[in-house]
């Protein structure tokens, strides 16, 4: 299986970087996965999980990432999201506050906009609470 | 001249002070270098955004989209403009309020419509006090430039944009030509324009080695749609260059004050240094005085008790 060169990159920090033989991304109209020398294209994703394997072995790595794209091009991908995180990093009480803060705000009285910020931060919330395997921490 | 104890009571309260300033340049020299680590981490994604944003409207099918191209509909003069003024949350840090503050208030007065968005409590009360309105104040956002703060702010202005609202969207923020200097500077952010999104002092930084830099120079497919695609990664750069302005914002901050409190230390040392001359001379004064004292009246003694040897001879 031929491999190409994958950067994931999150706004706080360098997620992965390194050969891959296929990766798997969220986009808005469903998953799509990504091999060697794929068409050149761009790719809008959004909240939910990516896969890949890497070069050494056939293991999946998986991470919950936000909304973002997927840049193709000569066989080189770049995916740029907003967060990325391995789900064994996920802070299950820091997600549930998370979750409950967001919740709240929604239930106060906001203008559209405060809306669309609650409403996607509960999004993560939800979604890195569901995939977050890391327990309760002290 | 002075009495010594007077001189005393000032030396010691320039001291006071100095112990104030002097802490003040650590805290700030401190919080510089935490705020550098937290740009550092964000640059190979903003970096990266950059470049494939210019890439990707280099290649891009024609599409509309509201983030393009100039609003026609209204003669420049009656366009509602709205800009986004980092200023500081507190004072002492030499001219740099002052400095962005001046430049907005330029801007602002060419035009009729505007609306402000202030970061920064120092910045509020100095057009608070002018009369001049603000459209909106993002409290604590100054302080602590997080990804978060910088959402809230950019869907803001980017609702309003959307709305009719605003026209054009401008950032005046302050950024470090380099470790001494800072500059103010003023971007517009929408419509979009992307040779604006790059941060100044930075060289162009491709994701890729190589001669093709990992850019297509052909055909490209835009999944699902330009749209969409543009939906998704338009915002995110809008956002990504509010929050690098609000980090270059707040290490020039920094870095002003740190350098107003350096001048503040020296000018303290100085005056003290000019005070202790002035108390040793007075003190030296006053020891010469007693001395002449004590001598004149020793002698004046001697006078009176030779006149009375004289007179009982």
């Amino acid at each position: 299986m031929g491999t190409f060169d994958l950067k994931i990159l999150a706004t706080n920090k360098v997620f992965y970087d390194g050969k891959c033989k296929m990766l798997v991304v969220p986009a808005l109209d469903g998953e799509l996965a990504v091999m060697a020398d794929h068409q050149n294209m761009v790719v809008a994703t959004t909240i939910g999980d990516i896969r890949f394997q890497d070069d050494q072995s056939d293991e999946w790595h998986t991470a919950v990432v936000g909304i973002g794209f997927v840049h193709i091009a000569n066989n080189r991908v770049t995916m740029l999201v907003d967060t990325a995180e391995r789900p064994e990093d996920i802070d299950e009480v820091r997600a549930r506050e998370a979750y409950e803060r967001a919740l709240e705000q929604l239930q106060q009285k906001q203008s559209i906009q405060e809306y669309h910020v609650s409403q996607a931060s509960l999004a993560r919330a939800m979604h890195r609470l569901k995939k977050g395997t890391r327990k309760i921490v002290d | 001249m002075a009495s010594t104890r007077e001189i005393q009571i000032r030396r010691k309260s320039i001291q006071d002070t100095m112990k104030i300033t002097n802490a003040m340049y650590m805290i700030s020299s401190t919080k510089l270098r935490k705020a550098r680590a937290n740009l550092e981490e964000t640059e190979p994604y903003f970096f990266t955004l950059q470049s494939l944003v210019t890439n990707i409207m280099q290649r891009l099918p024609d599409v509309e989209h509201e983030f393009f191209g100039e609003r026609t509909n209204k003669k420049p003069e009656d366009k509602v403009r709205g800009y986004i003024v980092i200023s500081a949350d507190k004072g002492l840090a030499g001219a740099y309020n002052h400095n962005i503050l001046k430049f907005a208030q330029d801007q602002i007065s060419q035009w009729k419509h505007y609306k402000l968005f202030v970061v920064g409590r120092a910045g509020r009360h100095y057009l608070r006090n002018r009369g001049i309105p603000l459209a909106r104040h993002f409290h604590y956002a100054a302080q602590n430039p997080s990804l978060h703060r910088a959402r809230i702010i950019s869907e803001t202005v980017m609702e309003q944009y959307r709305s009719g609202e605003l026209d054009e969207i401008y950032i005046i923020y302050t950024y470090m030509k380099n470790s001494m200097t800072t500059e103010t500077k003023m971007t517009r952010l929408l419509p979009f324009l992307p040779e604006n999104f790059k941060q100044d002092g930075v060289e162009s930084v491709q994701p890729w080695e190589g001669n093709d830099n990992g850019m297509f120079h052909g055909e490209l497919l835009l999944k699902p749609s330009p749209n969409a695609v543009l939906d998704n990664i338009l915002p995110d750069c809008v956002m990504g260059y509010i929050y690098g302005a609000l980090i270059e914002a707040f290490c020039s901050e920094q870095s002003a004050r740190m350098m107003a409190m350096e001048a503040a230390n020296k000018s303290a040392a100085e005056m003290i240094h000019d005070l202790s001359i002035e108390y040793n001379r007075v003190r030296q004064a006053m020891i010469t005085q007693e001395i002449t004292e004590v001598i004149s009246g020793a002698k004046a003694q001697k006078k009176k008790k030779k006149a009375k040897k004289k007179e009982e001879k």
